[in-house]
């Protein structure tokens, strides 16, 4: 069984009670369905005939049923549906957030909402359309039946017109699959030229040539109106084969029918529940859609489970001993990165310089286990990272970013995010001289991180407060002064080493002052440690030199 | 509200553009509800004159001729999609005109693209509005038509028919008219949570690192779950309001048949044989009830979503574009740039990114802007171009304010350079007519030998397969060749190393002109005249011997060491 497969056999099986509901309404609808014609007609026929209205009851029921089972229906479909779809987006939401950062390595953020959105809400459709598909045979079979009851030469009539259905609608599939591809691909050449527009909107605004780019974008939509009608025509072409198909197929069967009326071998009331019959079997193509979107659910599903088919990261279950925050990289190699190893001493600091694309960035994502490496260890206090449980891990490392994300709602929650601890978050925020502008803003901390424009370089201070609130051992901070001027900067290193508290630092930096400041430098050269010493040492290396002549 | 109407007027527009198409749709459709006339009276002819008064070829002409008639609506209907199509066309048309004018300005007055998530968002939204538009004329339209057919059918089959079918429909039309506002707001609840979910799963995509960072999954999962569990409930209450709609329907579709067959009786007493209630039957179950089901389906369901898609297009394409001030130019000479006083912050509370800055680059100037990134030198740039507006202060080119400017007379390359699909001349000549020849040019910047790659001036040329540095190279000689006197380069050769950089920016030393260069490496300032440093609202100017004697941050981004047993940051921050 596909994986797909086994997804919706589960989110079946998970629509409970809904499921029995589901089956009830969708058998009973169509039994009762089949059933109406021909006590409609016998209805009639007794009416007509003036032996009273003792049937009259009876199709009162029948129609209550079938309108009880139709709502029945659409009420259980709807509501395990919402069900269904909602635990697959939790778990999907699970599968994202406990997979790390490697998850958006996989998966861009586009295809992530994609599966946890649609995707999630086709497989959860599943149950119904399962349900609807099995129930398929019902009114196709039960009309053939009937009709045959009625008499034996109008099923043929029905079933040569079902076969001429069949074909239109194979037809018309070939047909708008070919002419789609063309629009879409003209769709897509808009919607290229749209983005590559955009990606030069500061070009465009100083040369003040918005007008002339739109007009540029919006080139191909007479192409494209050309492609949009060749389908509504299309369309239109089927709609006229399908809309003449099954009148016709009703007029075959009501001039057979007749026939046999004159003849003596139909009353009026059969003849009346055969026309209706013609249709209910026509009707097979609107059944086949319960097959197609099982088949969307099928594929939806296979989508699905690729992202909830992926282990989250696992986590140990140890503390970390009394101990300064010393970080050992051990022969640490992963994608990018050859065995590195070096130490820093618990209260130290330690800088990580090398030209962009040397792998620093890296370097920093396996010192908090924000990635783990192919080789080697990353140790804490003595203890491999990965034997760490989550809790301790993230109470003692912190990290600062060089374009922070903000994750909360207002900007105390944004600062406060990897502390339980509200009450950090003035103190943080002060370190990072980031509580002046934020006290400044109209509802100061509470502010929502939505409505605070921000320079790059406040931004990059709330994302320090973020890390210095959290980080009780370590503190990481991957190119995460790069925006402040240099008093913010001091005033903020400062504050990292001054004080009572005197955590562990790895810095990746770009400015000399910054690895001057260090006890001792890290040079990352295409993947590996190129040198490791004092700043004042290394700085007799011109190509070391060299590596801060990029990016004034 | 205004939004609202904004839609409505947009509808309304779509709906009345041609009256020539509107007189079209209505014709074809008058035939494509000719069934719907007919259909009753040919089987009650058929069945009453023909199979069983023993007369089967009558009733084989009655079929025969409702068949033709079947035929031609198919026809008709055929029509009838093409006139819609034709109507709604157009509507896409100008719904992706706005989208993009309007992207394309506030990308550009943001100076920053949004990302392409938001691109897809938008073309979307923009066939969601067209296909529910066409759903929402095609239903509207048909359910009309067929219901007026359908009772002038009926009126001619046998008038005593009209009080027994009529009332109960009115009912469950009325039925479904006060559920409908009921409908729609729950339909709109339900898009809206369901945008919701999305944004939240993509807000939890795209701060992973830091949720992870921050050992904040669970409580990301909780703030994610609450939008997920919202659209849950959201969905329960659409699949309860939905069977309601079923329910409705089905009382409205199934009354008329249930009242017709209790009528029999009383019917069979006025003469109305069993051939005329088949026709009727016919008219109910064929014509009447499913254009009563079209109806009840795409105004609860189109006309929502076409309200909400329109709703967010108008969000995104922002207000109609009012007309600006026209440019001024600053006449045929070299500019001078003069800013003072000037003053810029990113929101109202935010601290100023620039601060009471004054700066002069006399006409002919050479300056290069330096800092630490993230600084303010980009928007310094801007507010020189005239795409920022300073919020206090004077920003003139040439003694014109640089909103104002002619754009033809400055030219700004950013970063990421813009090359868009086309012939690399019609990329060089994007800015007008060239003062020098394209060949001369692309010698100047060091372009030559990437074009001869490319084929040429006249080649075709993808920017997806150049590398940003060639990209960069094509831009440089696009600023070459324009007839501006002011040149801003922002960080425009970061992608050239260092000995390339070194040409092109010795080409535009040697152009006649202003130049401007936000400096990606120290060695830009060693070229310029002038130095302007930048570090926070701290601006100090020179040149590059006096910064790196007086400026202790920008003697450490020289690469100077300091001198022993000078802290350069205490000097600095003194």
């Amino acid at each position: 069984m596909r994986p797909g497969d086994r997804l919706v056999a589960r989110t079946v099986r998970g629509a409970g009670p809904w499921q029995a509901v589901l089956a009830v309404a969708v058998l009973g609808g169509a039994a009762l369905q089949l059933a109406l014609p021909a006590v409609l007609g016998h209805a009639l026929d007794a009416l007509t005939g003036g032996r009273g209205d003792a049937r009259l009851p009876l199709c009162a029921a029948v129609v209550g049923g079938l309108v009880l089972c139709e709502t029945a229906e659409v009420w259980a479909a709807g509501a395990s549906g919402a069900r269904a779809s909602s635990r697959l987006r939790g778990r999907a939401l699970r599968a994202v957030l406990w997979g790390g950062p490697a998850t958006t390595r996989r998966f861009t953020e586009g295809d992530l909402v994609t599966r946890a959105g649609v995707n999630a809400e086709e497989v959860g459709r599943a149950p119904d359309a399962l349900v609807s598909a099995a129930a398929l045979a019902v009114p196709t079979l039960g009309a053939l039946a009937a009709l045959a009851l009625l008499d034996p030469w109008l099923p043929a009539v029905l079933l040569a017109g079902l076969v001429l259905i069949t074909l239109v609608l194979r037809g018309f599939l070939r047909d708008s699959t070919a002419v789609a591809g063309g629009y879409q691909r003209l769709q897509g050449e808009i919607a290229a030229r749209f983005t590559g527009a955009l990606g030069g909107a500061a070009t465009i605004a100083a040369a003040g040539t918005a007008g002339r780019e739109t007009a540029r974008v919006l080139a191909p939509l007479p192409a494209l109106r050309e492609h949009a009608l060749r389908l509504w025509r299309a369309n239109a072409r089927a709609g006229v084969r399908t809309g003449v198909t099954v009148p016709l197929l009703e007029i075959a069967v009501l001039a057979v029918g007749g026939w046999r009326l004159s003849a003596g071998a139909l009353t009026v009331g059969g003849l009346y529940a055969a026309a209706r019959y013609a249709v209910l079997g026509a009707g097979l193509s609107g059944a086949l859609g319960g097959l197609g979107r099982l088949a969307r659910a099928r594929a939806a599903a296979g989508r699905l489970a690729e992202l909830l088919d992926q282990p989250p990261v696992a986590h140990g279950d140890r503390t970390l001993p009394a101990g300064p925050g010393t970080l050992e990289f051990r022969d640490v190699s992963a994608p990018g990165l050859t065995g590195v190893a070096f130490t820093v001493a618990g209260g130290t600091a330690t800088a990580v310089v090398g030209r962009s694309g040397s792998g620093k960035s890296l370097l920093a994502e396996l010192a908090g286990r924000l990635a783990d490496p192919a080789a080697g260890a990353v140790l804490l206090d003595g203890v491999p990272l990965p034997e760490l449980a989550r809790a301790e891990l993230r109470r003692a490392v912190g990290y600062a970013f060089e374009r922070p994300v903000l994750v909360g709602a207002t900007l105390a929650d944004a600062i406060g995010l990897g502390t339980g601890d509200p009450g950090r978050v003035p103190d943080a925020a002060r370190a990072a001289c980031a509580d002046g502008f934020v006290r400044r803003l109209p509802r100061g901390y509470a502010t929502p991180v939505a409505e605070a424009p921000m320079s790059g370089g406040e931004r990059q201070r709330v994302g320090l407060a973020r890390a210095i609130a959290q980080g009780g051992r370590l503190l990481v901070l991957d190119d995460a002064t790069s925006s402040l001027d240099t008093v913010t900067e001091r005033q903020v290193s400062a504050a990292l080493t001054g004080g009572g508290e005197r955590r562990t630092r790895l810095i990746v930096a770009h400015r000399p002052a910054t690895a001057r400041a260090a006890d001792q430098v890290v040079w990352i050269d295409a993947g590996r440690v190129r040198a490791a010493g004092t700043h004042e040492e290394l700085w007799r290396d011109p190509g070391y030199r060299a590596v801060f002549q990029e990016g004034a | 509200m205004a939004r609202r109407r904004g839609a409505r007027r947009e509808v309304v527009r779509a709906l009345t553009a041609d009256p020539r198409l509107l007189a079209r749709l209505a014709g074809w459709s008058v035939l494509e509800a000719a069934p719907a006339l007919l259909l009753g009276q040919a089987v009650a002819r058929a069945i009453g004159d023909g199979f069983a008064a023993g007369r089967p070829w009558t009733g084989a002409a009655w079929l025969a001729v409702l068949g033709a008639v079947w035929v031609a609506a198919a026809y008709g209907a055929r029509q009838v999609v093409l006139a819609v199509a034709a109507m709604v066309e157009p509507f896409r048309e100008r719904l992706t005109a706005r989208v993009v004018a309007g992207t394309i300005r506030s990308a550009a007055a943001a100076g920053r693209p949004p990302g392409s998530a938001a691109v897809a968002r938008s073309t979307l939204q923009v066939e969601l509005a067209r296909d529910a538009l066409a759903a929402v004329v095609m239903v509207v339209r048909g359910f009309l038509f067929t219901a007026v057919s359908v009772v002038a059918g009926l009126l001619a089959l046998e008038p005593r028919l009209l009080p027994v079918v009529l009332p109960p429909f009115a009912a469950g039309l009325a039925l479904f008219a006060l559920s409908l506002p009921a409908l729609a707001r729950r339909q709109r609840a339900y898009l809206l949570a369901d945008e919701r979910t999305a944004a939240a799963t993509g807000d939890v995509a795209a701060g992973l690192r830091d949720i992870t960072a921050c050992g904040a999954e669970d409580r990301a999962e909780a703030a994610a779950g609450r939008a997920v569990a919202a659209q849950a409930a959201a969905g329960r209450r659409l699949a309860r309001v939905t069977a309601l709609r079923t329910a409705v329907l089905a009382v409205g579709a199934w009354a008329p048949v249930l009242a017709l067959l209790a009528a029999v009786p009383w019917l069979r007493d006025h003469g109305v044989g069993p051939a005329v209630v088949v026709g009727a039957l016919a008219y109910l179950t064929q014509s009447l009830i499913p254009a009563f089901t079209g109806l009840v389906e795409g105004l609860g369901v189109s006309a929502v979503r076409l309200g909400v898609a329109l709703g967010r297009i108008a969000e995104t394409a922002g207000p109609v574009q009012r007309h600006a001030l026209p440019p001024i130019s600053a006449g045929g000479d070299v500019p001078h740039v003069l800013l003072h006083g000037v003053t810029y912050a990113y929101g109202p509370h935010a601290a100023p990114v620039v601060d009471g800055l004054d700066l002069t680059v006399p006409a002919g100037g050479h300056l290069a802007v330096v800092g630490p990134s993230g600084i303010g030198k980009s928007t310094l740039a801007a507010l020189i171009t005239g795409t920022r507006r300073p919020g206090a202060g004077l920003v003139l080119v040439g003694g014109v304010p640089a909103d104002r400017l002619d754009p033809a007379e400055r030219v700004l390359i950013p970063q990421e350079a813009y090359v868009f699909a086309g012939t690399l001349r019609a990329n060089l000549c994007y800015h007008g007519p060239p003062s020098v020849p394209v060949e001369e040019a692309l010698a100047a910047v060091g372009a030559d030998a990437l074009a001869d790659r490319l084929g040429g001036p006249d080649a075709e040329i993808d920017p997806r397969a150049l590398s940003a540095g060639e990209r960069q190279l094509v831009a440089l000689a696009r600023a070459y060749l324009s007839p501006a006197r002011l040149v801003v380069l922002d960080e425009a050769t970061c992608h050239l190393d260092p000995a390339a950089e070194a040409r092109a920016e010795e080409a535009f030393a040697r152009r006649p002109g202003t130049l401007i260069v936000i400096a990606h490496r120290i060695s830009s300032a060693r070229r310029a005249r002038a130095v302007l440093l930048m570090d926070g609202t701290d601006v100090r100017s020179g040149t590059h011997d006096a910064l790196v004697a007086t400026a202790p941050l920008y003697a450490d981004l020289a690469g100077h060491r300091p001198p022993p047993g000078r802290d350069p940051e205490r000097e600095h921050a003194r």
